[in-house]
């Protein structure tokens, strides 16, 4: 489904000139190349604070992010992390305090949102309540001036992708949630942005739909090719549709990566515990050696960690390490890595979270996957636990 | 960043036009209060300060007597018709639709429908039939009049906050083994009491400001300030009449500040 | 009980329908009646049914020929500038209202107060002290004449005062905060999102202000016109102040018919029509909102 861009309206929409998105049929891994051209969004030091001096609230801080042509980029944070307000610093609705912002390579601080070709499915879908789904649909063609053949002709068609033919006539109240969101997206999508801005456009959704919504809008990205830059504070949403995504929390990127990066590398405590569930275990460092470090386990034995980018653990300190509670078994006493009295287990269906206790007092959980009918570690029993080799990550924090 | 914030709440022109016609709202009432300290008589050319026109006003005693009767009129008819118009409310919210109730409504609002020359001369035909059958001739008629007109004033912020009430409260009460008559008394009434205390401050207003009808019910002798305004305005007018203006336009500014107080504040 | 509580409702709403219907609705259909009755030697009526009143409102019969009957052009000529002075005033009163209420309606919240105080002191203010205002301002030697002629712009006086434009510009002077007010209350209302949502869809400021805008105040629009509307049609105390004799609007008219006029009959007739014109006015605007509200709510 890739079109060329609808004619603009401004003379800085012209400047952006005509082009077909990249080819990202498919294919997840995207071409970075040329550097520059591959860069559909890039943000420089942005910063955005809201009021003066004491009472200043700084929303964002020190942004650096460079989105690609093509990708499904989110961004993950708790509510109040500024991910909100980044994405309203892309489509143009705030100003950014400091730094800079291009879209695909054109700085467009200065622009008004209506000039840039970016388009925004908003959290509370923002229909136009006197309209009908096909007036609000084909709105942003009619805006830019199309002729009305063009937009009937588009109209009928963002609804026969959203699954909404028969609805046409309706105005929003008529609708349900899930309706309604689609008609939201259908909307901004009709003008064929480069760029389409996802404000939590699922999160007022049942999980059913919810679940549903995520495929479908998976699809589309990938069908269209259009760059799309999602917020969420649903990890798992995060993780499932996500070329890349960026963490954040309290006006900062804490980190940056693929779904996987971010999941077993994570770099920071707060990207570790946000993101599913993990053991944090406080460790002394007996070695040092390139990415890598030597850590002494409660019970003796030393084993191998990774390090996170940009820290550099000195021998003899306490450091944090994480693994996840899937990376560990239970393993026979006397065997594995570490030893741990059981504490529990809880049933989750599909697996088991075992609660145990280390030697030195930590807390531990493995969690085992009940695909077999082995029973559960009786409470109070000791066992040994095996580590994943290579996933235990010191992070800070 | 050089570039300017792009406000969604701008649009072109429209803060300018705002502010000129605020100012053109604002000027010509202005002009009328500067020159009610005009040394000289003139009404655009200024000759010094002075406040001889207010000493002249308050030693007016016809002045004096129709402020008098306004303010005690304006008293009257906002005191009954807060009364009355507090059990119009009562009855008439938070209820489902019950019969009658369009024309109820009607009656209401009919002082604010209907144009108040039309009530003015139907009040003097009804008041002449009256005065000959009955020969009274006092100041029941305006009294009558003004409470009639200021009922629907009386009535609106009433019967807006009754709305905006939390019924749970008097529910809350009635579990609390209140009695119906408690529960109004106790929790109803004091609740409501910043809407009343707002309609009578409107009725209020509303009453000391009636000219046309006070024009054609008002008998020999009960001028009210405003019809005594109007008829000085066919004369020559002397700057005595800024002052009173000023006077008036005081009264009014502490009314609407009260009343901003009030209604504000309880959000 | 359900008999109960209806009866004790209209135990509560009695006392103030009976002021009500005794001190403004009553009277009503006494005018109503009058209308029909001859004028009385010294004012007041005589009791002889006559629908002369009601010719006299539209027609003139020449005294010397009786059989020759005229539209009765003064009548018609007040008709016509009471409604075309009272358009003109509702459009005075939008095109600077509406900018007005959204520029308050746009201030930051803890601004707010200040403008709506200040765009409230005029409307609570007296309607008479404001018509002096302007008097004094448009009067032959009044502040704007004097600052003319000060300033060296005129030679003489512009007669400003007794003229339709006198009226014009005292009404759209004192009916201008009820126009403000209830699109105020609209836009008060209005999502802001949704005008971001237009802006986002390339909509220039224009076409936001008259698709996304206008059409969702629309009812504080109608509401605050109808608001000028009314009252400038039954206007009496601006255009006597301003209009005197020669620029004489309906509620002048009839209010003569109570004074020098001595024609009770015909008054209560030309109240009768006032009456009609401002029940068609209102019967339009409900017509018009609930086509609005019927519109929105939709059938499948």
């Amino acid at each position: 489904m890739r079109r060329p861009i609808p004619a603009e309206r401004t003379k800085s929409l012209e400047r952006q000139g005509r082009r077909r998105s990249t080819d990202g049929k498919g294919d997840r891994s995207l071409p970075d190349g040329d550097g520059q051209s591959g860069n559909e969004i890039e943000i420089e030091a942005v910063g955005k604070v809201f009021g003066q001096g004491d009472t200043a609230f700084h929303a964002l801080s020190g942004i650096d992010l460079t989105i690609r042509t093509g990708e499904f980029f989110t961004l993950l944070g708790p509510s109040g992390c500024g991910k909100t307000t980044l994405l309203r610093v892309i489509a143009g609705f705030e100003h950014p305090t400091s730094g800079r912002l291009r879209i695909k390579g054109q700085d467009v601080v200065g622009q008004a949102p209506n000039q840039r070709l970016v388009n925004t499915v908003f959290q509370n879908y923002a229909l136009f309540p006197h309209m009908t789904v096909a007036q609000n649909i084909g709105f942003g063609l009619k805006m830019l001036g199309r002729p009305r053949a063009e937009i009937a002709a588009t109209t009928d068609e963002m609804m026969h992708l959203v699954k909404m033919e028969a609805m046409a006539a309706r105005k929003p109240s008529e609708l349900s949630g899930g309706q309604q969101q689609r008609v939201a997206l259908a909307r901004a999508l009709a003008p064929r942005p480069r760029v389409l801005l996802l404000d939590e456009p699922l999160s007022a959704l049942d999980l059913k739909l919810r679940k549903e919504m995520q495929t479908e809008l998976k699809r589309l990205q990938v069908e269209t090719g259009i760059t799309f830059v999602f917020v969420t504070h649903d990890q798992e949403e995060a993780l499932t549709m996500s070329d890349r995504l960026a963490v954040m929390n309290q006006g900062r990127i804490l980190q940056l990566g693929s779904p996987h990066e971010i999941y077993h590398a994570p770099t920071e405590r707060f990207v570790a515990d946000f993101i599913g569930e993990t053991n944090f275990l406080t460790l002394n460092v007996i070695a040092v050696q390139g990415r890598g470090a030597d850590l002494a386990l409660p019970g003796g034995r030393t084993i191998a960690a990774r390090v996170a980018e940009g820290l550099t653990p000195a021998v003899g300190t306490t450091v944090s390490a994480v693994i996840r509670p899937e990376q560990a078994r239970i393993v026979p006493q006397g065997t594995g890595e570490l030893s741990a009295t059981v504490e529990g287990a809880v049933f989750f269906g599909t697996d088991t979270h075992i609660h145990l206790r280390l030697s030195d007092g930590q807390p531990f959980t493995v969690r085992r996957q009940n695909n077999d009918d082995l029973a559960d570690p009786a409470k109070g029993e000791t066992v040994g636990l095996s580590l994943t080799p290579g996933a235990l990550q010191v992070l800070r924090g | 960043m050089a570039s300017r914030e792009f406000n969604v709440r701008a649009l072109p022109g429209f803060g300018a036009v705002a502010i000129f016609t605020l100012v053109m709202l604002y000027l010509p009432i202005i002009i009328l209060v500067i020159f009610s300290f005009n040394e000289s008589q003139s009404q655009s050319a200024w000759g010094g300060f002075s406040l001889k026109w207010y000493v002249a006003a308050f030693n007016n005693s016809q002045v004096i007597d129709v402020s008098i009767r306004s303010l005690w009129l304006a008293l009257m008819a906002a005191g009954i018709a807060t009364v009355l118009a507090t059990l119009a409310a009562l009855a008439t919210t938070r209820v489902g639709r019950f019969p009658g109730q369009t024309m109820i409504y009607a009656l209401i609002n009919q002082p604010l429908m209907v144009p108040e020359i039309v009530t003015g001369i139907a009040l003097l035909i009804f008041v002449a039939f009256l005065k000959v059958q009955t020969g009274y001739a006092g100041m029941g008629y305006m009294v009558a009049a003004h409470t009639a007109f200021c009922i629907p004033f009386a009535y609106l912020p009433i019967r807006a906050r009754l709305e905006t009430m939390d019924l749970t409260l008097e529910r809350a009460a009635a579990d609390l083994y209140a009695t119906p008559v408690q529960a109004f008394t106790y929790v109803t009434l004091p609740l409501l009491v910043p809407g009343i205390v707002a309609g009578f401050m409107l009725g209020f207003v509303v009453s000391l400001d009636t000219v046309v009808i006070t024009e054609f019910v008002k008998s020999a002798g009960q001028d009210t300030l405003p019809t005594y305004m109007l008829g000085q305005l066919r004369r020559s007018v002397t700057p005595e009449m800024n002052a009173i203006a000023t006077l008036f336009l005081a009264l009014s500014l502490v009314v609407v500040s009260l009343f901003f107080l009030i209604t504000r504040k309880r959000g | 009980m359900k008999r109960d509580s209806h009866r004790w409702k209209w135990i509560l709403v009695s006392p103030a329908l009976l002021v009500l219907i005794l001190a403004a609705s009553g009277p009503l259909l006494i005018v109503a009646v009058y209308s029909f009755l001859s004028p009385g030697n010294m004012g007041g009526v005589a009791w002889d049914f006559s629908t002369d009143a009601w010719f006299r409102v539209f027609f003139k019969r020449d005294i010397f020929e009786p059989e020759n009957v005229t539209l009765n052009a003064d009548h018609l000529a007040v008709f016509q500038r009471t409604i075309w002075l009272s358009l003109q005033t509702t459009v005075i009163c939008a095109a600077l209202g509406f900018p007005t209420a959204w520029f308050i309606a746009t201030r930051p919240a803890n601004r707010r107060m200040i403008w709506l105080f200040l765009i409230t002191v005029p409307f609570w203010t007296n309607l008479l002290i404001r018509t002096f205002a302007i008097q004094e301002m448009i009067r032959n030697t009044g502040t704007l004449n004097t600052a003319l002629l000060w300033l060296g712009v005129i030679g003489e006086p512009i007669e400003m005062m007794y003229t339709d434009f006198a009226v014009l510009l005292g009404m759209s002077y004192v009916f201008l905060p009820l126009m403000v007010l209830p699109l105020y209350a609209a836009m008060d209302k209005l999502d802001f999102r949704l005008v971001e949502a237009g802006y986002d869809l390339y909509a220039s400021r224009f076409q936001v202000l008259r698709h996304v805008i206008l059409p969702l105040v629309k009812p504080g629009f109608i509401a605050g016109s109808i608001l000028v509307f009314i009252p400038s049609i039954g206007a009496y105390v601006t255009p006597r102040v301003l209009g005197g004799g020669r620029s004489m609007m309906m509620g002048n008219l009839i209010g003569l018919q109570f004074g020098q006029g001595r024609n009770w009959p015909l008054g209560s007739a030309l109240a009768m029509v006032l009456l009609v014109i401002v029940v068609v006015a209102l019967v339009f605007y409900l017509r018009i909102t609930t086509r609005e509200t019927g519109g929105r709510d939709g059938q499948s």
